[in-house]
């Protein structure tokens, strides 16, 4: 397999960060609000059996275009644009909380795009009995205790930087600007959303964890209840993290499920 | 120099088991904390000191906007300026300011400080500001819309104290078929800008071209003030003119007693009640409200903030607070308002816990016997192109 590539392609005239890698059908990957565009070690897994495509959303890492950017349809019709560049489509979707959110939004708009979706913890869904924990609080301590079930698992130096001295501090800082700038208000949420999900008709894994304080579980019972063909799975001993926390069978599930469902053509 | 009393109108009553119990001071502070009996005490108390600063001879009195705080339960500043401007005959009313992207539409900021300027007989400062961080979680602002909804409110403001309307304004943020408010100001243009700033490189650059007054944000080290005054100079002059002093404020508790050391004994526990209770849990910066750079640069400055601080010497050290003897304290502030090169010196008289009697004692010794030698020091004028822009020097 070879190592992945980044470059640093045009999206409708906006310069992105996209890096592409492993072997096989494409895998469109789309990242969460902690702006995981490094490549991580449950992308090298999931590129054992796909090509897999991680683009920075507009304002993370060294992509442009945030001020182009007013809610979460300006990323879905992104998506759009940077399929047709790429000449990808119908892919399978793996978007992991505020990539979740983008890949539905992606799959109501254009759903010949969208062969599967992995929704991992999406954000998107407000359900009022479900209330969302604070994700932009500047303690970074606090935070982890937030997102991990495990504060001190070994993938939280991968995940997010450790104080404000780490080097990947401003990196960090544009992702949380970049995430507020469509999930502020209303919270990490579209409230038009629940009643488009029936519009979503290609295969949905829906994976969350049991413990994840920032998006509860109860949002996953939602959603499988109004997308029509979604299955959800809940890992135990594991928080929002998901991907982190639990890499080993996210990938081992996520492959599981891609390979043996039929995708919408 | 000219003398401005701050009252920022604090709650000085929290409970014993604060510390542990809460994590902020701020937002998410249950109200159920909020005693009315008492705030009605507490209201009329603070606004009797402001008045006070009148019968004393300041140039001016400050209020401010926050919400949701213990810190200041002052959530609109207009009511008071307002208030004011009857209760009071000749100082000049600042209110500084307005959070222009909480304002919806923004114009009604036009009209509230026209009708404080007409009222007062065209005695208002008028405060224009982005905004505390705080303020974008109390009221669910997205701040990374902060900057431009600032700009433009301030734009359009400025507009239409000064265009014939009605006129149309079709902005990013605001859409407006009638822009035509009754009253207009009574001081013409209009009232003197000052905004307040924590220090950003955009707001110091902002209100430099636009001529404007910079009110530096308390409770920093000396030195952050020092840095970002000599920014604002720096700025004015890459936009053609020198900045007069009268455009810069140093905002900063004082106390002031017979001797140092009885100063010290009576305040050292409300001012450290202010920077643990009250500053506790101050989110200076939720994202997009500034730019990264900024955000990185305003971070190391809050290594040194106030809240960080533990002993009366780092508290000298620093400048946070100005607290001593009349001798003391005038000494102080005559040589860091040279070094700053600032013009107007809000003082925070009351503070945190600070009780009635003190912050009477307070205000009427520093009138006596430091305010003349501050009033005495007086500045070049302003250049004309600030007169020209809307600024004026009370008489």
């Amino acid at each position: 397999m070879s190592s992945p590539q980044t470059s640093f392609p045009q999206v409708a005239g906006t310069k992105i960060q996209l890096t592409v890698g492993g072997e096989g059908p494409p895998l469109l990957y789309l990242h969460s609000a902690g702006g995981e565009t490094e490549w991580m070690p449950f992308h090298a897994a999931l590129a054992r059996q796909f090509t897999v495509y991680l683009p920075a959303h507009p304002g993370f890492a060294d992509s442009k275009g945030l001020d182009q950017v007013r809610d979460v349809a300006d990323l879905a019709w992104h998506y759009v644009d940077f399929l047709a560049e790429q000449r990808l489509g119908p892919v399978p979707i793996v978007g992991f909380s505020l990539g979740g959110w983008i890949a539905m939004e992606l799959a109501i708009l254009r759903p010949q795009l969208v062969s599967h979706l992995v929704l991992v913890c999406p954000a998107g869904v407000r359900v009022p009995d479900a209330p969302m924990g604070e994700l932009f609080i500047d303690d970074l301590a606090r935070l982890r205790a937030l997102l991990f079930h495990d504060p001190d698992h070994p993938s939280v130096a991968l995940a997010m930087p450790r104080s404000l001295d780490d080097p990947r501090i401003l990196h960090w800082l544009r992702a949380r600007e970049a995430t507020a700038r469509v999930g502020w208000n209303p919270y990490l949420h579209n409230p038009r959303l629940p009643k488009h999900l029936r519009r979503i008709t290609c295969p949905t894994l829906i994976l969350w964890g049991q413990h994840d304080r920032l998006l509860p579980p109860r949002i996953g019972q939602f959603l499988v209840e109004q997308i029509p063909s979604a299955q959800l799975e809940i890992f135990d001993a594991c928080g929002h993290m998901l991907p982190f926390e639990q890499t080993e069978r996210f990938v081992t599930r996520t492959i599981q499920f891609l390979t043996a469902t039929p995708g919408r053509a | 120099m000219r003398c401005f009393a701050f009252h920022l109108m604090p709650w000085d009553r929290l409970p014993a088991d604060f510390d542990t119990r809460y994590e902020t001071a701020w937002t998410w502070l249950p109200n159920r904390l909020y005693d009315p009996q008492h705030g009605h005490t507490l209201y009329n108390r603070y606004l009797d000191e402001l008045c006070l600063a009148d019968e004393l001879g300041f140039d001016g009195v400050c209020v401010n906007e926050h919400h949701q705080s213990a810190y200041g339960t002052m959530p609109s500043p207009n009511l008071m300026g307002a208030i004011l401007a009857r209760q009071t005959r000749r100082v000049k009313i600042a209110v500084i300011g307005n959070a222009l992207p909480l304002y919806n539409p923004v114009t009604r900021v036009a009209e509230e400080f026209a009708m404080i300027d007409v009222i007062s007989g065209g005695r208002l400062i008028a405060g224009l500001v982005v905004g505390g961080g705080p303020e974008y979680y109390s009221f669910s602002m997205n701040p990374t819309h902060a900057r431009a909804m600032f700009q433009e409110g301030m734009d359009l403001i400025l507009r239409a104290w000064t265009e014939p309307g009605p006129f149309e304004h079709y902005g990013e943020f605001w859409k407006l078929k009638y822009v035509n408010p009754w009253p207009r100001p009574l001081q013409q243009p209009h009232p003197p800008v000052w905004i307040p700033g924590a220090g950003s490189r955009e707001t110091i650059e902002l209100v430099a071209a636009r001529r404007f007054g910079y009110m530096g944000i308390p409770y920093f080290h000396i030195d952050f003030f020092q840095r970002n005054f000599d920014l604002f100079r720096e700025a004015a002059q890459k936009n053609g003119y020198e900045a007069s002093p009268y455009q810069l404020g140093w905002l900063c508790p004082i106390y002031v007693a017979p001797t140092d050391a009885q100063a010290w004994e009576e305040y050292e526990p409300h001012l450290f009640y202010f920077a643990k209770q009250l500053l506790k849990g101050l989110v200076v910066l939720p994202p997009g409200y500034t730019s990264v750079r900024s955000i990185a640069g305003i971070h190391s400055a809050l290594s040194k903030f106030l809240s960080t601080v533990q002993t009366r010497q780092q508290v000298e050290e620093g400048a946070y607070a100005i607290v001593g003897s009349p001798a003391t304290v005038r000494d102080k502030l005559l040589e860091y308002g040279r070094r700053l090169g600032v013009g107007n010196l809000l003082g925070l008289f009351q503070l945190g816990t600070l009780p009635a009697d003190l912050t009477r004692k307070n205000m009427e010794l520093f009138a006596r016997e430091v305010m003349p030698a501050l009033q005495a020091v007086s500045h070049a004028p302003l250049p004309t192109p600030l007169a020209a822009s809307g600024w004026s020097v009370p008489s």
